[in-house]
């Protein structure tokens, strides 16, 4: 009977189940996109908007990665890799999508074949519909910037990364976003209304 | 107040990013010192990231994730089938081997439900201690037994058919094998669950085709299903099949 190695595959580090996908470990890559697949579709979904593009861009993302696994440098972050991957599969969903019309398909349809069974809890739910139509009127790469940066803790620096921009750029794109959001997601808000500023005299963005 | 230069939400978010040049930056926090409006817009611009931040991260849902871990089976497939000739000299050894363990098991088998190795009896009641003593797996895969179904499952609903035959095997008739085919499968499981216990090995067909069906628990309440085919070793488990249900 040949041995079996039974090191708990939970230990073993995102590296080295990459690279023994590398070397033909069956399971390696499974695993690695097991580990990290909540929050790739959370990257993907937020990205998107659709959940139905979210989930073929990330399926396309997830065999991107399993091609190009040979390529990955070790200088990196197994994980901003992997979201790079999501977030350029999702550009490519987004080009594609710019050049034919809209799908007729109903939205809400194909959001409820993919959408989580659990229920949420109510609350959270509401705002979390809100802060998802806000991000749709946002272009791409602001709401690509804030998805990394905002929503799933990146630092300004590890968001360049993903996305291949200088930090400054992410920057950039956070601020232009949040300044387009601010006035969406007012009503979010736990502090008393803002007072209508200046009075009349102008100035205001709303 | 009487201050015409309201700032709008741009240049604070710029002001926040430290994007703004100095000079503009001072001229920008004087009039935020003087100004309640324009801190109660600053205030915005951060709730916004703190609603970012609170927006509860999205499970993803069950039947992507096994949708993707069928297309990452699938393009494992495709690569092996490109692996090198030396590689393939390698694992011949193995289909070979394991097709006679299929025979052995065939041969042995004519009990509806055959008895596995044990080690770390797990929940043992269900379970008949096996009896073959030439069976050394020096794994520390827990119980499990195996069943021969006789089902056929199919691609899209292997969920559901393992769903029903779990429902029904607690009446199932225990018998115990052992030998080189229960050696083979046992490291088979161990490779394909990693060491999970598994709930259900069915050595059944899929899509017309001989093949194991395994299903162990998994993470929150989900429950692992995997077709291998009935070539299956430890060193090339050849899954077919993965998906994951809710286990009800």
């Amino acid at each position: 009977m040949a041995s079996v190695s039974v090191r708990r595959v939970d230990e073993v580090p995102d590296k080295e189940l990459l690279a023994r996908h590398a070397q033909g470990d069956p399971h390696a890559f499974a695993e690695l996109v097991n580990r990290h697949r909540d929050r790739m579709w959370a990257v993907a979904l937020r990205t998107l908007g659709d959940p139905e593009e979210a989930a073929d861009a990330l399926q396309d993302a997830c065999l991107s990665a399993f091609r190009a696994a040979g390529r990955f440098r070790g200088d990196a972050a197994v994980t901003t890799w992997l979201h790079r991957i999501v977030v350029n599969a999702c550009l490519d969903r987004v080009r594609r999508r710019s050049v034919r019309p809209a799908t007729p398909m109903g939205d809400d349809a194909a959001f409820d074949a993919v959408a989580p069974k659990m229920p949420d809890p109510t609350d959270a739910h509401g705002v979390s519909l809100d802060v998802r139509e806000a991000l749709a009127a946002l272009p791409f790469e602001q709401r690509a910037a804030l998805v990394l940066v905002d929503m799933m803790g990146y630092s300004v620096e590890d968001a360049a990364r993903v996305l291949e921009v200088p930090a400054g750029t992410i920057k950039s794109r956070c601020a232009r976003g949040r300044a387009r959001l601010a006035p969406l997601l007012g009503h979010h808000r736990n502090r008393p209304a803002p007072r209508n500023v200046g009075g009349g005299e102008g100035g205001g963005t709303s | 107040m009487n201050n015409p230069a309201h700032l709008d939400y741009d240049t604070l978010a710029d002001l926040a990013e430290g994007l703004l040049a100095d000079d503009r930056a001072a001229s920008v926090n004087a009039h935020l010192d003087a100004c309640a409006d324009c801190r109660d817009r600053s205030a915005d611009l951060a709730d916004v990231s703190r609603l970012l931040a609170e927006a509860p991260v999205p499970a993803m849902p069950a039947e992507l994730a096994s949708r993707i871990d069928q297309a990452i089976a699938a393009e494992s497939l495709n690569s092996a089938a490109v692996a090198s000739l030396e590689q393939r000299r390698g694992r011949r050894h193995w289909r070979i081997l394991s097709a006679a363990a299929a025979t052995v098991a065939v041969l042995g088998g004519g009990a509806v439900v055959a008895q596995s190795a044990l080690q770390n009896g797990g929940d043992g009641a269900a379970h008949v201690p096996a009896s073959d003593a030439g069976r050394a797996a020096p794994l520390n895969a827990a119980a499990f037994t195996v069943e021969h179904s006789g089902t056929d499952y199919r691609a899209g609903d292997v969920a559901r058919q393992v769903g029903a035959l779990l429902g029904t095997l607690r009446t199932a008739e225990l018998r115990t094998q052992g030998g080189q085919a229960a050696a083979t499968l046992l490291g088979c499981v161990e490779a394909v669950t990693r060491g999970r216990t598994p709930e259900l090995v069915d050595q059944a067909r899929y899509q017309g085709a001989p093949a194991t069906v395994i299903a162990a628990p998994g993470a929150s309440g989900v429950r692992d299903i995997w077709v291998v085919g009935a070539d299956c070793t430890p060193q090339r488990p050849h899954v077919l099949a993965h998906t994951t249900a809710s286990r009800g």
